[in-house]
């Protein structure tokens, strides 16, 4: 768009900024505010006034707090780990890993810099600057409430990371087995005319419409009686499903397989059909050709796809939360368990920094990954 | 590609489509038509429960389940009932009563409508919401200067990303009782307000929510459609001098049709399946959702009570609704599968 | 927070997950249980947790699955935490078993009010009462110079006077969120009133003159109180109170203890807590009794049940009481009751007493029509009578579909 005509006029212009400006505001301001809340003491979390929200009289009146020292220590610490996030980590990366690897070096590059983050930001900096804070004097003094205290009690208190890692498991179960069986068929339903191929995918869509409550209502009796039911036909070796993350896994993949197969369709009906073909007269069979010739160019869009999969894995909360015991709980259903019961405003303000601290990793991936969503997207150019 | 190597690539995401999707889905069908009851029996009963210090004593005639003493469950029997759930969830006498007396309004009383109404205009009125917001916010940020892209994309993704039970909660906590953004509205407007007291209000903040949380979805596809715009075909309309919204109408939308369509549909179907708002915002007693009815029919209560052959039904009637709705889109990718098979 | 601090936590954390430091014995057999997750079921598991090889599920929609689990065989938690309103579907289907040789062998230390008696059978540990009592703003009714008030007449006509004075956002607090606890509003003031919800046919009896009582003091109680009325549960009225918004409150016993947590609560001290008000006088306070307490299932071993119970006695012991006193209504030996605990004991003990929660099938159902239909009324989309025959209906309705009704 640098073209010189297509630039726009000056009123447009700041018309245009200014709606991004207040659209950005409008995006990121409920999470923002939440974050706050999540440091403050419970009093002040819930507070009426909004200046009471972000100052925190009683979370300082505690002790906790923040000096202008630390305040702008903290600031230009998080503008460069912005910055480097979006300019330094990817040329890492790419120098580190080689290209095949690429999807893998995002993930343990991100993952590093989190780490590396967490231990510079509240590992070394704080007792720093609690030195520093104690010879300035006045200027050392907390100005702003400041807690870490709910963090503190959902990571170690309530061993929220036992949630974490369950989370993980099954992120990474549905992701991986999602994209296997969805490219396959992506890709025999992106090169087949027949009519047959056209009516799946319409019952597809309509599996995809159904009311989720539905089926997982239709689940738990099969799932609790499982090792009964199975017994006849697997003998002692039968398993209760209910409570197990990869059966869990399979009914998340199988929810998702309708958006999966349509999306995966419409990049492979994107891969020109010449590429394959001209594998296929020189003597490959499909599976062959879909390995040699459509595997190395289809990343793009497994990756976006791949994605949308994560998000759906991630952050369900209606198959997890009926399905899974406590032992094996995801974080969204973990954290459901604070609102429900009969919760004190403690519990709540802790449900709160469970949230932000389920929302944190989500931050980082689509930092991570936001150029491939759009180039991946592109590629594709879904079409309907 | 020949139907057995079709076969092959399609088998494991049908077989698992088949066994976590469609059969729970014949099953539900089948138990719409029919009603399974435990046999009761009526038998004098003695409950001591604690008072407090001492126990208070009640005989009363309570009505239970036979236990089967072969299998040491309750005794059922299932009967076929035709269209008796649906009946009972249509509640069809009482539309009709409604109807003949002009009496439009009281239609609206009977769960069932109640539900669709609100989910009907949801679903529609969310969609060129959606689509047009999405929009404004693509064109905006690629005609933004390309240093801040990147991170306008990022803090543009993030109602999108965020778990929809946690955002729904967000919001809920800024508007509830004397939440900050209610305060500040009542500053705005000096006088009190109570978001969550009426009907319009709840709606409106579920509206708000939905193009919140979905506007980035459509976002990031249109965004991703603009990059392919054809700049050719952009110029040569300049330069027979179309005004910029002419380029819009008659360049970029028709190029993004497709895009439009593809959103459209993801769209309805998940905003059909509206749930989530009801249970975040509690608005069970201004406005519920076709899923949130089957949701209630399905959760037991204290006594372990389902009613399962009325969930079944309105289950049903749901999947009919959005079978209807996708008609329309659908037409299109009928036409083009004819056209353009491969 | 530091990393040494945090490392030091978990270090200890650990240490806490292996010894067992304060149980009387080793408890050698693997057991899980089910439970609801309010404050007395996460100390009574925390100090099962101590004999080891124990694990809880606190989880409150655990109403969803418990049925199902205990059915499953053999069934998936050995120990289950009931109500009396939940352990209907557990007793009719026939899948917790009769504890008296259990009590017999380990249950010197129970109190014979702790014991769930069904038929004869003990069924049930008891661990807790809980019920609803009068909460209120003691500074402010005395400075307006209002008597405590006993009954709802009394509460409507402070209410008024409160409002008056304008010394609070809004007089009255109320559990009014639409479903379950909306429902639980009129099951406590429709026995006030004298009212029974069934006939002895099984057919509901709410459309009588008891039910318009109740429906037209529950609508008065709406100009005292926010008008987000209908989405506040217990933890939002909660709040309220603490918050110094709202000065009386029919709220459960179980939630005293927070108004004098100093950490959240701006009126530590100022509340006090009486009998739940009478709906009509010389009737018994419009409350319903409910008690809490552990069942165990049939399908397990007897070595299972018998492990699970010698470990619940465990959990119900005094040293745990002691430490979570002012948790709960305690029914076990050993709890002193507070200021806190006074208005539910008025409650309990008054002559005549209310009823306790009754455990039917029917009253879920009942249960379920009342939390659905009566928004429409609140709302004022419909009048008390159409109300009332609505209710009636929806629970003909699922009576039918459950098999209660021909």
């Amino acid at each position: 768009m640098a073209s010189k005509a297509m630039r726009q006029s000056v009123g447009l212009r700041a018309l245009s900024n200014g709606f991004l400006a207040f659209w950005c505001l409008l995006a990121s301001f409920p999470i923002l505010w939440i974050t706050v809340m999540s440091f403050k003491a419970p009093r002040d979390a819930f507070a009426a006034s909004a200046w009471d929200v972000i100052t925190g009289p009683e979370t300082r009146a505690a002790g906790n707090g923040l000096s202008v020292l630390d305040i702008i220590v903290g600031i230009t610490v998080l503008y460069f780990t912005i910055r480097w996030a979006f300019g330094v980590l990817p040329g890492l990366v790419r120098q580190v890993f080689p290209s095949s690897l690429i999807v893998l070096g995002w993930l343990v590059g991100a993952a590093a810099y989190a780490i590396a983050f967490i231990i510079v930001f509240f590992g070394i900096l704080p007792p720093v600057l609690g030195v520093l804070n104690g010879l300035l004097g006045p200027l050392g003094e907390p100005i702003i409430g400041l807690t870490t205290i709910h963090y503190y009690s959902v990571w170690v208190e309530n061993a929220f990371f036992r949630n974490f890692l369950n989370s993980l498991l099954v992120t990474a179960g549905v992701v991986t087995i999602s994209l296997t069986v969805g490219t396959l068929a992506g890709y025999g339903l992106a090169r087949s005319g027949s009519n047959l191929a056209f009516w799946l995918l319409i019952i597809a869509l309509v599996f995809r419409a159904l009311p989720h409550s539905v089926l997982v209502a239709g689940y738990l009796p099969w799932f609790i009686n499982s090792a009964e039911i199975l017994r006849p036909l697997l003998g002692d070796i039968s398993p209760t499903l209910y409570g197990q993350p990869w059966a869990i896994i399979a009914v998340l993949v199988a929810i998702n397989q309708p958006f999966t197969i349509w999306m995966l369709r419409s990049f492979f009906q994107n891969i020109p059909s010449e590429l394959d073909e001209a594998a296929r007269v020189d003597g490959c069979s499909h599976f062959q050709a879909f390995r040699r010739v459509i595997m190395p160019v289809m990343w793009p869009g497994v990756i976006t796809t791949g994605l949308f999969s994560f998000l759906l894995g991630y952050n369900d909360f209606l198959v997890t939360s009926l399905l899974l015991d406590a032992q094996n709980q995801t974080m969204v259903p973990a954290i459901a368990g604070y609102f429900n019961r009969e919760t004190t405003t403690t519990d709540q303000v802790e449900a709160v920094a469970a949230a932000v601290s389920i929302i944190a990793p989500l931050f980082l991936l689509v930092m991570v990954f936001q150029r491939q969503i759009v180039s991946g997207l592109t590629a594709g150019a879904v079409k309907g | 590609m020949k139907s057995k190597t079709f076969f092959w690539f399609v088998a494991p995401s049908v077989l698992m489509m088949l066994v976590f999707i469609a059969a729970p889905l014949v099953s539900v069908l089948i138990q719409s038509f029919q009603v399974t009851q435990p046999v009761m029996q009526t038998v004098e009963t003695e409950t001591c429960t604690p008072g407090f210090l001492t126990q208070t004593c009640t005989t009363e005639i309570k009505t239970i389940p036979i236990i089967d003493e072969v299998t040491g469950k309750p005794q059922t029997t299932t009967e076929w009932v035709g269209f008796l759930s649906y009946q009972r969830v249509l509640q069809m006498d009482k539309v009709w009563a409604a109807i003949s007396a002009g009496q439009w309004g009281d239609i609206l009383q009977i769960d069932f409508w109640k539900a669709l109404r609100f989910t009907l205009t949801f679903t529609l009125l969310t969609l060129p919401l959606v689509l047009g917001v999405g929009l404004a916010i693509a064109l905006a940020v690629n005609s933004a200067v390309q240093s801040i892209r990147g991170p306008v994309i990022f803090i543009s993704l993030l109602p999108f990303i965020i778990t929809p039970v946690i955002g729904s909660l967000a919001i809920y906590w800024l508007f509830v009782g004397d939440g900050i953004l209610t305060v500040a509205l009542e500053n705005i407007l000096e006088r009190d307000i109570a978001m969550f007291a009426q009907a319009w209000t709840i709606e409106i903040l579920m509206y708000v929510f939905r193009v919140w949380n979905n506007a980035p979805f459509a976002f990031v596809i249109f965004y991703a459609g603009l990059q392919t715009v054809n700049m050719d075909t952009l110029e040569s309309a300049v330069i027979d001098g179309a005004s910029r919204l002419q380029r819009l109408r008659h360049v970029i939308i028709p190029h993004l049709m497709p895009l439009i369509i593809f959103i459209a549909i993801i769209h309805l179907m998940d905003v059909y399946r509206v749930f989530e708002e009801i249970v975040g915002f509690r608005s069970q007693a201004h406005v519920i959702s076709l899923q949130w009815l089957t949701y209630d029919f399905l959760v037991p209560d204290d006594a372990g009570n389902r009613a399962i052959s009325r969930a079944s039904a309105s289950a049903m009637l749901t999947m009919i609704g959005i079978v209807i709705l996708l008609i329309i889109p659908l037409r299109r990718t009928w036409r083009d599968h004819k056209g353009g098979a491969h | 927070m530091y990393l040494k601090k945090l490392a030091l936590a978990g270090a200890v954390s650990l240490l806490g997950s292996t010894a067992a430091f304060a149980c009387s014995y080793e408890n050698e057999v693997p057991l899980k249980s089910l439970s609801a997750g309010f404050e007395a079921w996460k100390a009574v598991t925390d100090a099962m947790a101590e004999c080891g090889n124990f694990e809880a599920e606190l989880d409150q929609e655990f109403r969803q699955k418990q049925p199902a689990a205990f059915e499953a065989n053999p069934s998936l938690y050995q120990i289950g935490g009931v109500s009396n309103g939940t352990i209907t579907p557990l007793l009719n289907a026939g899948t917790i078993r009769p504890l008296d040789d259990l009590v017999a062998k380990y249950g010197q230390n129970l109190n014979p009010n702790q014991l769930i008696r069904v038929n004869g059978q003990i069924m049930a540990i008891a661990m807790m009462v809980n019920t609803q009592h009068m909460m209120y703003r003691e500074d402010i009714l005395s400075d307006l110079g209002i008597e405590q008030p006993t009954s709802w007449g009394d509460v409507l006509a402070a209410a008024e006077k409160i409002q008056e004075a304008g010394v609070v956002d809004y007089p009255l607090g109320a559990t009014m969120k639409s479903g379950w606890n909306l429902a639980q509003e009129f099951v406590n003031m429709h026995p006030g009133f004298g009212g029974a919800f069934f006939n002895a046919d099984n057919t509901a009896a709410v459309n009588s003159d008891a039910g318009m009582k109740t429906l037209e003091t529950m609508k008065a109680l709406l100009d005292y109180t926010d008008p987000e009325v209908l989405v506040s549960d217990s933890t939002y009225v909660q709040q309220q109170f603490q918050q110094g918004k709202i000065a009386m409150a029919n709220l459960w016993a179980s939630r005293a203890a927070a108004m004098n947590d100093a950490a959240e609560s701006q009126v530590v001290g100022k509340v006090k807590m009486s009998a739940a008000p009478v709906a009509m006088d010389g009737g018994a306070p419009a409350t319903t009794l409910w008690w809490d307490g552990m069942v165990i299932a049939s399908n397990i071993t007897d070595a299972e049940a018998d492990a699970a119970f010698r470990l619940m006695m465990e959990g119900l012991d005094e040293d745990m009481v002691t430490d979570n006193n002012d948790a709960a209504i305690w029914l076990v030996a050993g709890y002193q009751p507070g200021p806190l605990a006074e208005g539910a004991i008025a409650t309990a003990t008054a002559t005549p007493a209310p009823p306790p929660y009754p455990s039917t099938t029917q009253m879920g159902l009942m249960h379920t029509a009342l939390g659905n239909e009566l928004p429409a009324f609140l709302t004022g989309e419909r009048d008390a009578a159409a109300t009332l025959a609505a209710i009636e209906e929806a629970y003909t309705t699922a009576a039918q579909e459950a098999g209660v009704l021909e």
